[in-house]
């Protein structure tokens, strides 16, 4: 599916005399691409997801998600097309491994064993097999992911968006997952929209990456990724990550330093 | 609810471990011989012995067990009620802005009413049968645990609300798959406020009124009046026991129904 953003803009009206977090967002996400928002924090790369996601409402612009060669009236609504995994992941801790996994189908009313059978499938794609009936709460963190992770893809949506969802893993958890993830994205062919503010994270997965400036939050920069898939760890020490990891870092650079500039004039007034 | 939760750990030195029970049995040991070599009259304080006596009599013939199953009849009865009617109300509450509006000045007004304070009032309508105490048992769980449920249902964690919808829920199944649910904690925990205030209250409105001559607070009321110190204590003991077994039962059927809300025991 992809996706139309056009000048989307974000005003917070609630904080204060109203706090600009997008301002005219235009960009096109291509089909089938796993594509990075990369940004210094609260530069609202998440908000973006979530706009794209109708979880939020824009305050202006528009959003339009349309099958690769489809027309104009095939446009869905935003939210119809797609499924998000959160950052803080969100699982219903009052249910097993396979009752999260399979909450989606129930909520569309699919009888037990439809939905288990397909929650079974999908919990053995993310390497979960024999956890089916673990209570979330005794899950590691990065078998927590899985689960959510799981419970995105059984919606079967062609986009999944991805709110920093490997942000509180340890280093070398966040290596599986982020190989776990690719894996899933080579087999699926979904677009995939993932938020982070990892350089190499966004290098290592993305096909694109959409760096973004501090607040009010524009496009800086589009940066496509040639590096070959299936990538890997070891790619990070070539010379052409070190050369793509100079260029978004110094692009990066200016943004944080700006956003940091931000935060200590919040903090004096 | 385990009070030295905090205080007692796996690592500590024996000694340590036998503390709590060691004191224990160190102040009875001095009760009983401040009893014996200081000539207190049984009225006043009997010797640890003379209760232990006397509780094992009353266990034996009966009075203990009939009583205390009254009394515990009497608290379920009226839990039973309050919880459902209040678990009910407090759901409500939650998911009707206008419910919630309704009945919220009632609540602000009867909860800080102390329920022990209705008791003239039922007695002049009800008397001082049965009818009245097990109103009083009814009253006294409703508020904490109304309170506790719409609180519960207010505080539900937005992000539980937004995957639900992004997985795409209606409103309904939002309320019953993830709000209610989500809830549990809290509810549990006006149980246990509910329960724990139940036990006091009953034992009071027996105290007070119990025209039906029976139940624990019908038997120390009867044992102070006629001197029985040995029996009163015992009595006490009996209760002390029985409210610490209602709670932890209660903890055990929590745990049991939701695992996840149930915090530690």
């Amino acid at each position: 599916m992809d996706i139309y953003v056009e000048d989307l803009v974000q005003v917070w009206a609630d904080r204060g005399e109203g706090v600009r977090a997008l301002d005219g967002i235009t960009h096109h996400f291509p089909s089938g691409k796993l594509i990075c928002l990369l940004g210094p924090s609260g530069c609202g790369k998440s908000t973006l997801v979530q706009i794209i996601g109708g979880i939020e409402k824009a305050t202006a612009g528009s959003v339009r998600v349309v099958a690769p060669g489809g027309s104009e009236q095939d446009s869905a609504p935003p939210g119809a097309r797609s499924v998000m995994m959160w950052q803080g992941l969100n699982l219903f801790p009052w249910r097993n491994v396979i009752d999260n996994v399979a909450f989606g189908l129930e909520m569309a009313g699919m009888s037990r064993q439809v939905r288990y059978a397909r929650a079974r499938e999908l919990i053995a794609t993310v390497g979960l097999r024999n956890f089916e009936c673990r209570e979330c709460s005794h899950l590691s963190g990065g078998m927590k992911q899985r689960v959510a992770l799981a419970r995105a893809l059984i919606m079967d949506q062609p986009i999944l968006l991805m709110d920093e969802p490997f942000a509180a893993l340890d280093a070398q958890t966040k290596i599986v997952m982020q190989e776990e993830l690719t894996r899933i994205f080579v087999k699926m062919r979904k677009t995939i929209l993932f938020v982070t503010h990892a350089i190499d994270e966004a290098i290592l997965l993305g096909d694109e990456v959409v760096v973004m400036t501090a607040r009010p939050g524009r496009i800086k920069e589009v940066i496509k990724i040639d590096l070959p898939r299936p990538r890997s760890q070891e790619m990070i020490s070539s010379p052409e990550f070190g050369a793509l990891y100079d260029r978004i870092l110094h692009l990066i650079r200016e943004e944080v330093l700006d956003a940091m500039r931000q935060q200590d004039e919040a903090f004096v007034q | 609810m385990s009070g030295t939760a905090g205080t007692s750990g796996s690592g500590d030195p024996l000694w340590l471990k036998f503390l709590p029970s060691a004191s224990i049995i160190l102040l009875l040991c001095i009760w009983e011989i401040a009893v014996r070599v200081g000539h207190v009259a049984p009225i006043i304080l009997p010797a640890p012995s003379a209760i232990v006596s006397y509780l094992v009599a009353m266990i034996f013939d009966g009075t203990l067990p009939y009583h205390l199953g009254i009394t515990f009849m009497r608290i379920l009865a009226g839990f039973l009620v309050s919880g459902v009617l209040g678990i009910l109300l407090g759901v409500f509450m939650g998911m009707s802005r206008i419910v919630a509006r309704v009945l919220d000045p009632w609540i602000a007004a009867l909860y800080p009413l102390p329920k022990i304070s209705l008791i003239p009032l039922l007695i002049i309508w009800l008397g001082t049968g049965e009818a009245y105490i097990l109103t009083i048992s009814a009253i006294t769980a409703f508020f904490p645990v109304v309170i506790s449920t719409f609180a519960g249902i207010r505080q539900t964690d937005q992000g539980l609300i937004r995957a639900a919808r992004d997985l795409g829920a209606n409103e309904r199944q939002l309320q019953i798959k993830v709000v209610v649910p989500a809830a549990m904690p809290s509810i549990f925990s006006g149980l246990e406020l509910g329960m724990g205030v139940t036990i006091i209250l009953v034992v009071a409105a027996e105290m007070i009124g119990g025209s039906n001559q029976s139940g624990m607070g019908f038997l120390l009321i009867r044992f102070g009046q006629v001197m029985e110190t040995e029996k009163l204590f015992a009595a006490l003991i009996a209760l002390a026991v029985f409210g610490g077994v209602v709670m932890k039962t209660q903890k055990r059927i929590e745990h049991w129904v939701a695992p996840w809300a149930a915090g530690n025991m």
